[in-house]
């Protein structure tokens, strides 16, 4: 993981600095930072339940993170240590998830083969699209440029 | 006692989590580790082989994914720290993820219906490249089976999680725009995991590319549904 800085800021909203990178400091700040993802979070719940706007809270929620972001209103050390953890172990939450799939094994059972055509191929297809057609504008653009 | 069985059930996954993923870093990221796929096969098993229903452990995966919301948010920030490369690169971005979006769901629909399956089911596999909120949004619109498109997400979700990386490296895409936003478009939240553990801007933009598919999704979908009907 890049995403890991050890800053050598004091944190503006838990006025703790950080010089001192003892595992409780650490920690402390890691709470902090959580509860203010949270709040994030739970706004944007707040704002689609209210507004009604096809839109899902976590997306919701990581486009008011960057728009806070770039207004300047958050800094970066300000959620730093909390997402860079979270987004390490992100797959984490995915396991309790995945785990309900096994409710329905009977459909897969059922339509079986069509079901896993259908998963593989539409996975497959355009995995490959995206990736060699973003690949190949990148390096066109970057030749464009030089 | 049900506090008991529900902090087992907790303490168990987190166990079997962080042995699945000490193995893959040990393994040097070999795909066979996958993290989700091993860790919930794994849990699966034990669960059947203790005659535990899934609604048993329900409680358990919610307490445990409460953080999922707040922890998806974070992704604001690789976002914003590539925040120069997104805009150099918008319009590249755009048309790959819905290029992607709408290869993916026509395949998947077209497949289903080819095979034979139930027109609800087939609406609900077509929005399974998205997150679950979108999916179940969607597919109600016209006619799908909400949790059964959940499950299409998840499956959807775990099955680029598992092979994404390895058929990129296959397909020889090794640019970390594409690999990002390929794993994003298709695996969404689960394939986003997965880009992070390759790198940060791999990271940054699968959750870019999710939330985009996320929203061309929902836009393609009359017009999918339009010429499905032609079709069948």
């Amino acid at each position: 993981m890049h995403l890991v800085r050890t800053g050598h800021t004091a944190c503006a909203i838990c006025h703790i600095p950080s010089t001192g990178t003892t595992t409780v400091n650490k920690f402390i700040r890691i709470l902090w930072q959580t509860a203010l993802l949270f709040a994030i979070y739970q706004g944007s719940l707040w704002v689609v339940r209210v507004t009604g706007i096809p839109v899902p809270a976590n997306v919701l929620g990581i486009l008011v993170l960057f728009c806070l972001l770039l207004s300047g209103v958050i800094k970066e050390h300000h959620v730093n240590e909390a997402a860079t953890f979270f987004l390490k172990h992100l797959v984490f939450f995915f396991v309790p998830v995945a785990v309900a799939l096994m409710n329905w094994g009977e459909v897969f059972y059922q339509y079986g083969w069509v079901l896993l055509a259908a998963i593989v191929v539409s996975a497959l297809l355009p995995l490959a699209l995206v990736g060699r057609l973003a690949q190949y504008l990148q390096k066109r653009k970057d030749r464009c440029s030089n | 006692m049900q506090q008991l069985t529900l902090f087992f059930y907790i303490a168990f996954t987190l166990g079997v989590y962080a042995l699945v993923r000490f193995l893959y870093v040990r393994s040097k990221n070999n795909p066979l580790f996958n993290i989700v796929a091993v860790s919930a096969a794994i849990i699966i098993a034990v669960l059947l082989a203790c005659g535990i229903t899934c609604e048993q452990y329900e409680p358990a995966k919610d307490i445990m994914t409460i953080l999922l919301g707040p922890a998806t948010v974070g992704l604001g920030l690789p976002l914003y720290r590539y925040r120069k490369l997104l805009r150099q690169q918008a319009g590249c971005i755009a048309m790959c993820v819905a290029g992607g979006a709408l290869l993916a769901m026509f395949s998947a629909a077209l497949i289903a219906q080819w095979g034979g399956l139930p027109h609800d089911v087939v609406m609900s596999i077509m929005v399974k490249g998205v997150s679950i909120p979108f999916a179940i949004e969607i597919t109600g619109m016209y006619g799908g089976i909400p949790p059964l498109a959940a499950a299409f997400v998840v499956a959807t979700g775990t099955f680029g999680s598992l092979v994404g990386s390895w058929f990129l490296t296959r397909v020889g895409v090794a640019n970390p725009l594409g690999r990002g936003l390929a794993l994003g478009t298709v695996s969404h939240a689960q394939g986003t995991a997965v880009a992070l553990m390759e790198g940060e801007e791999q990271g940054a933009m699968a959750g870019l590319a999710m939330i985009l598919a996320g929203i061309f999704t929902a836009a393609f979908a009359p017009p999918v549904v339009w010429v499905l009907q032609l079709l069948s």
